[in-house]
Parts: C-alpha cells; sequence; structure tokens
C-alpha cells in the first residue's frame, strides 16, 4: 500500500513563511515625520516668500482689472508679519501709469486668527506712498476699455456773450412756439365752428319753436267751444308740452356743451396771445445776454473747476468704494457661503467673538506728494464694518507744504449698518498758493486767475445715493485777467477792469444731488462786484435785443395771432344763436302745470 | 496599470501581515476621499509612519481612493452639509467653530465633513473585510497566481527583489 501523500494544507502554502510579527510600532516612521515635517518647514521658508509675492499679484491684479507689481515680499514669523517692497498699482484708465506707488509696506499679523483663515493686521505702515507715477511698462492686462467719467474732460459752462446778435439770423433758426401755437388753434377753432355748425341744424330751430306756439293757439280757440272741448284739447296740451321740453333740454345741453368748449379754448387763445412774450424770454437765454448772467458769473468762471475737483473726488470715492463693499449680513443661525463645484461649501457658525475675515486695525500712511509728505492714518479698514461695529476713519495731515501752509483731510466711511451706508469727509486748507489757473480757455474771453492765497473749508457726506456738500473758499492777493486787452466791446473791456480790480473774493459752493448725478451750485461776491461794474452796460444791451427780438417776433406771429382772434371771435354768432333759441323756447313753454286750465276762460278754475 | 497591478500583486504576495495591508487601504481611504491638505491627513501620515501599516498598500491605495473620490463629491457634499446643517448639532458645530484647531481642519466645510465621515465610519468594515479578502486569496488564489507567468515576469524584475529586501528589514514597506 503506497501512502498516499497528504493533500497541502487549503488556507496556507507548504513554502509560504508566517506573516512576520515585529510589534506594531515603528520607530523609525516617527524620525521620518519628524524629517518629513522639517523637510515641509524649510520648503515653506524658501517659498513662501515668492508664493505671497504672486498671490498678492495675481489678487491684486484680478481686483484692479490692471497689473499690480510687487518688487519683493518678506514673511517674518518672529513677530509674524510681512513686509512689502515697491508695490505698483496700475491705473486701468491709463496703464502707462500707477494709480498708487508705495515704496514699503510693514505689516504685523495676528498669527492665532491666521489659522482660523482671518487676517487680522494689527498693525500696518506704508511708506512712500505716491500717485500717478510713470510706468516702465503698460500695467494693461485685457484691451484697452472705456474711459471712465474720471477720464472725460469738463462739460465747458459757455461765457455769456456781451454782444447784440444779428437779428435776422436769429430769426432765421428761432422756431417759434407762438406761430406753431396759434396755426395749431386756428385748426382747432375751425374744426369746431364747422361741429357747431352741423349741431345747430340738428336742433330745433326758430321756425319749429314758432311751431309750438300756433298749435297752443289754436288749441285755446277750440277749448272756447265749452267744457268738453276744453278736456278734449287737454291732452294734446300735455303733449305739445312734452315735446317741448325735450327740445329744450336739447337746446339746453348743446349750450351748455359749447360753453365749455368755449371756456377751453379762450384759455388756449389767451396761451397763444401771451406765447410771443415767451418766444422772446427764451430767445434771449438762448443767447445769453441778459443782466442775470452776470448775476452767476461765479457759476459760470468757476463751476468749470469745481465741477472737475468734485469729480475728480468722487472718482477716487469710487475706486475705494469696493473695498468697504460687504456682499451680505451675517445671520444669526448657520450661514451657507456660495457653493463652489468640486470644493463644497463653507458653512459659518456664529463666533464667540466676532471678528471679520480680513481687517487692517490701523494703517499709518506716509504719502510723498508733489507739494511735500503728508502724513496720516486709517483705522479699522475691513469689508465687514457690521461685525466689527466700527466704521473706518482716517485722518491726514500736512504742514508748510510747498504751496500750501498746512492741510487736513479727517473723514469715515460708515457700513456699520449696511442697508444705510454714510460717508462723509472734510478738509481744511490754508495758504493754498494758486499760480496761473485757466478759468475759461474760450478764445473770445479767456479768464485766468493767474495769482491768488486761498483758505478753503470743503466738507461733502455720502448717505445712501444721496450727496450733499458745502464747501468755502476766500481768496485773497488775487490778480485776475479777464478778456483780451485789444478787446473792441466796451462790456468785454468793462468786465476785464473791474476783475483786474478784484483783490480779493469768496467763493460758496452747494453740492446737491447723488453720486451719479450731482449739481455743483457756486456763488461769490465776485458776482456783486462784476454787476456794480457792468450791470447797467449789459441791461441797456438786453434792452436794446429785447426790443428787436419783439418786434421781429410779433412780425412774425402777428399774422397767425390776428386770424386767431377773428376766428375765435366767430364762435360767438354759435353761442348767440343757441341763446336766442332757448329764449324763445321758454317763452313758449311757460304752460301753468295743469294744462287744462290754459284752455280755460278768465276766472273759472278746475275744481280738481 | 500593469505596474499598479504589479504592485499590488508584489504587496498581496509579501509575507506582510493581512491586518497591516488593510489599515495601508484603509488610511489611504481617509487621506484619498478627504481633501488631501486637510489637517487630519497630517495625523494619517503620522500614523501610517508610527504605526507598522505597510506602506505600499497605502501609496497604492491613495490614488484609488482619490479617484473614486471626485465621483463621491457630490454625496460627501449632501452628507456633509446635511450634518452641519442639523438643528441639534448645532451647538456642537458652533463650539467647533470657535476653536482655532478645528477652523483650521475646516471642518465646517461640507465635502471635508462629508468625506471625513463616510470615510470613518467605512473604516472598521473597510479593515475587516479587506482582512478576510486578503487572507482567502492568499489561501485559495495565491498558489496560483504564483505559477502564472506575469508573476515569474515579476518575481525576476528588479523591482520584486527590491521590494522583498525592504519588506525584509522589517519596514513593512
Amino acid at each position: 500500500m503506497t501512502e498516499k501523500q497528504a493533500p497541502p494544507p487549503a488556507r496556507e502554502p507548504k513554502d509560504r513563511k508566517k506573516p512576520k510579527n515585529e510589534g506594531w510600532i515603528r520607530w523609525w516612521g516617527l524620525g521620518a515625520f519628524v524629517g518629513l515635517a522639517v523637510l515641509l518647514a524649510l520648503l515653506w521658508l524658501f517659498l513662501v516668500d515668492p508664493f505671497v509675492k504672486r498671490m498678492i499679484e495675481q489678487t491684486g491684479t484680478k481686483l484692479v482689472g490692471a497689473k499690480v507689481e510687487l518688487a519683493a515680499a518678506h514673511v517674518t514669523l518672529s513677530p509674524l508679519g510681512l513686509t512689502l517692497t515697491r508695490l505698483q498699482v496700475t491705473n486701468p484708465d491709463e496703464p502707462m501709469s500707477n494709480a498708487v506707488e508705495a515704496a514699503r509696506i510693514a505689516m504685523s499679523l495676528d498669527g492665532l486668527n491666521l489659522f482660523r483663515r482671518k487676517v487680522i493686521i494689527e498693525e500696518m505702515a506704508v511708506e512712500g506712498l505716491r500717485f500717478g507715477t510713470q510706468r516702465q511698462s503698460s500695467g494693461a492686462v485685457a484691451p484697452s476699455r472705456e474711459p471712465g467719467d474720471a477720464a472725460k474732460p469738463a462739460a465747458k459752462i459757455p461765457m455769456p456773450s456781451f454782444e447784440v446778435p444779428d437779428i435776422k439770423t436769429v430769426m432765421a433758426t428761432a422756431d417759434l412756439q407762438s406761430v406753431k401755437l396759434a396755426e395749431s388753434l386756428q385748426a382747432d377753432i375751425k374744426k369746431a365752428q364747422d361741429d357747431w355748425k352741423k349741431r345747430l341744424t340738428e336742433l330745433p330751430d326758430q321756425r319749429k319753436l314758432n311751431d309750438y306756439k300756433t298749435r297752443i293757439e289754436k288749441l285755446k280757440s277750440s277749448a272756447k267751444g265749452g267744457l268738453g272741448g276744453i278736456l278734449g284739447a287737454t291732452g294734446e296740451v300735455a303733449a305739445i308740452q312734452k315735446d317741448l321740453e325735450k327740445d329744450l333740454e336739447g337746446i339746453k345741453n348743446a349750450k351748455t356743451d359749447f360753453d365749455r368748449q368755449l371756456a377751453d379754448l379762450k384759455q388756449r387763445v389767451d396761451q397763444a396771445i401771451k406765447a410771443p412774450q415767451e418766444d422772446v424770454q427764451r430767445l434771449q437765454e438762448k443767447y445769453r445776454l441778459s443782466p442775470q448772467g452776470l448775476a452767476n458769473m461765479s457759476g459760470m468762471l468757476l463751476g468749470g473747476k469745481g465741477g472737475e475737483w468734485v469729480r475728480q473726488g468722487l472718482a477716487w470715492y469710487g475706486k475705494v468704494q469696493p473695498m468697504l463693499a460687504q456682499a451680505q449680513v451675517q445671520p444669526k443661525g448657520p450661514e451657507v457661503v456660495k457653493p463652489i463645484r468640486g470644493k463644497g461649501v463653507e458653512v459659518r457658525f456664529a463666533e464667540r467673538e466676532p471678528l471679520p475675515d480680513f481687517l487692517i486695525r490701523t494703517a499709518t500712511v506716509s504719502a510723498q506728494l508733489e507739494a511735500g509728505d503728508l502724513n496720516g492714518k486709517i483705522e479699522n479698514i475691513t469689508p465687514d464694518q457690521h461685525i466689527l461695529g466700527k466704521p473706518l476713519t482716517f485722518a491726514f495731515a500736512g504742514d508748510k507744504l510747498k504751496g500750501v501752509q498746512s492741510i487736513r483731510l479727517d473723514g469715515a466711511m460708515n457700513r456699520v449698518v449696511p442697508a444705510s451706508p454714510r460717508d462723509h469727509a472734510q478738509v481744511r486748507a490754508r495758504g493754498y498758493q494758486v499760480q496761473s489757473m485757466s478759468l475759461s480757455d474760450s478764445a473770445d474771453w479767456p479768464v485766468t486767475l493767474g495769482k491768488a492765497v486761498a483758505d478753503a473749508d470743503l466738507q461733502a457726506t455720502v448717505s445712501g445715493q444721496a450727496l450733499a456738500g458745502q464747501a468755502t473758499v476766500g481768496l485773497q492777493s488775487v490778480k485776475l485777467t479777464a478778456g483780451k486787452p485789444d478787446a473792441a466791446n466796451p462790456v468785454i473791456k468793462a468786465i476785464g477792469g473791474a476783475l483786474s480790480s478784484v483783490t480779493g473774493f469768496t467763493v460758496k459752493a452747494e453740492l446737491s444731488g447723488t453720486v451719479e448725478q450731482y449739481d455743483v451750485h457756486l456763488t461769490s461776491d465776485l458776482d456783486r462786484v462784476l454787476k456794480d461794474a457792468v450791470g447797467k452796460q449789459v441791461q441797456a444791451l438786453a434792452d436794446q435785443f429785447t426790443k428787436e427780438l419783439q418786434a421781429a417776433v410779433m412780425a412774425k406771429a402777428g399774422g397767425p395771432l390776428n386770424e386767431l382772434k377773428s376766428s375765435f371771435s366767430g364762435l360767438g354768432g354759435i353761442g348767440n344763436e343757441l341763446a336766442s333759441r332757448l329764449t324763445q323756447g321758454s317763452l313758449g313753454s311757460a304752460l301753468p302745470s295743469n294744462p287744462a286750465e290754459k284752455l280755460l276762460p278768465e276766472g273759472l278754475k278746475l275744481p280738481f | 496599470m500593469m505596474r499598479m497591478l504589479a504592485r499590488l500583486l508584489a504587496v498581496l504576495n509579501s509575507e506582510t501581515h493581512p491586518g497591516q495591508i488593510s489599515l495601508g487601504f484603509c488610511f489611504a481611504m481617509v487621506a484619498g476621499f478627504t481633501p488631501l491638505m486637510s489637517l487630519h491627513n497630517l495625523l494619517v501620515l503620522l500614523l501610517v509612519l508610527v504605526i507598522r501599516v505597510n506602506l505600499s498598500a497605502f501609496l497604492l491605495g491613495l490614488p484609488v481612493w482619490s479617484g473614486l473620490a471626485f465621483g463621491l463629491d457630490p454625496l460627501f457634499h449632501r452628507v456633509g452639509l446635511a450634518v452641519l446643517t442639523n438643528g441639534s448639532l448645532a451647538s456642537l458645530w458652533t463650539s467647533l467653530y470657535n476653536s482655532t484647531l478645528w477652523r483650521l481642519e475646516h471642518f465646517n466645510n461640507s465635502i471635508v465633513m462629508g468625506s471625513l465621515l463616510v470615510s470613518l465610519l467605512a473604516f472598521a468594515p473597510l479593515y475587516v473585510l479587506s482582512n478576510l479578502a486578503i487572507r482567502r486569496y492568499r489561501a485559495h488564489v495565491l498558489a496560483w497566481v504564483e505559477k502564472t507567468r506575469v508573476m515569474q515576469l515579476l518575481k525576476a524584475s528588479r523591482f520584486y527583489s527590491l521590494y522583498q529586501s525592504f519588506s525584509g528589514m522589517g519596514g513593512g514597506l
């Protein structure tokens, strides 16, 4: 018997060794982990600076829409901080210049909050801040866009003309409303006349009304035949009375309609009669020859500059706005933030000590302007003011600058209640030296503020979209030149003389409207000076122009107006006719309440 | 693909304890399902290195589970969002939200929460099932696999000898 070879074990192959059991802890693994961690830390140390630099450049470029460049970024661990060297932010409207350039920005960060994904910058120092510096290469990242409002030139305010315009030229291009009105009204009156003539034929005429009288007389004579005749005629009298009353009602209604239409047409005729005078006033304003023009002269002279400054200020305000734009107010319960495909959503919960995701508590800024250094402090820069509960505030000051004795700028941008934002700023400048400021570059009427020393107080508030502001600028040691020395026009000459003798004046400005559509209203004691100097001469010119204009307008509108009056008076005939028919009908209708009594002989009364 | 298969065979056919291989797969699932740059994956890495887990199984499993995670992300998102917005757990999440460590963990992200929860719940069952599968494989299939041409080629390769030598060092690679 051969021994059967035992089959190999089902669970373990014969030649297979048992798994090694060397314990569950691998001590060298701990060393490897520490080594890996050290390696990662070293890599981080070497790569963090270029990584931060790249991140700032990329994020900044995306936000601004033009290149944001950094020369270097350096992260320090103890204390945790970041230093940026030569930050350049391209002006998206002018890619060859920087909107802002900072030589050095150093900041200290709250490390613990950084782990909580909150960038809390306790202190930031911005040194060597400059505006509008030239770039060596274009900072555009996209095809050049349409220049914004800030780049658009200021709308020029036309200066008043002190020449009497040629009346023939004025009338050749004038679109006289009085003529149009008279012609249109004339057509309406004609139509009304035709309509009423037609309606008169449809109403009971004199003949029909006389008929009623005849029929009543006839009945009276037939009633004299006795009581039976009287009673027989009673029914007929009642029928006549009913017909007559119906006809009279028709005439009355027509008279009422006519009177109403007549009153309406009369009102329009009165307007048409006044229209030539309105045309004269409109043309006077168009050619700006009035003493009132002088009353607003400072608005014309300084309005352009004022508007330009307001526009520049609002353009900067518009650039700062997105930094504070907060998307949503955090609700009390868990908040699900925007879903990102493949990345999940962030669910936010209430924080015990709520802090914004981004906050710069204090930023000290040193700006290098052409005039000199302007130093200041900005506090609470965050897009989440409602979480912080404090508004952004800023205060800048500069003394003994080139061309300005002192300047103070302070204000706040308040978004603590996001639904009702309120921002305000005030500027106080003393001893601002004005040099060769062109107020009007009109070829016929150049006005230049050659020299002046200005003290200015400005304040502006933006509540939601509503804009309000006041400014008072006092100018001393003024040297103004206006018009050309060889100007032939005596008025322009007089204005030039009056302006050159001005040594000081005050300008007050009122800003109103909205951020998109604002209005600057300027007043100045310069207006009084000008009015005193040349008011009479301008008035004489204006009177002459008005006289010529009135004559020319009346010559053109007089004919249609006369025709209009004549047509309107023609309507009177229709009114008279209606009144006459009504009178005649009323006489015929003077019947007693009981028609039978009309037919009884005098002295007799019916018992019922 | 062939390279991965070869590596898988090398791991399964090695003398490594099935538990070490299973743990490698399980840890790979946690790291693969959840976003790689999460704080908890640092702990996973520490455990993988310190506990005698089969590193090859971990490294082999990581891309596989990561690939699966792309398809499972919508499920993770739904699970995570449901858990995070559950009213009865709000106080727990609020207290975690106020902790720096947990904020760093990014637990309040729906995919982090969902994938971590799913992978932790699947950890123990996967470990048991994987252990069982490896034992069965070694008992019933290994002998046949050893004789296949693929395995013969693999055994003759430099990679296998290298793997065996490192494995023999007790590293559990």
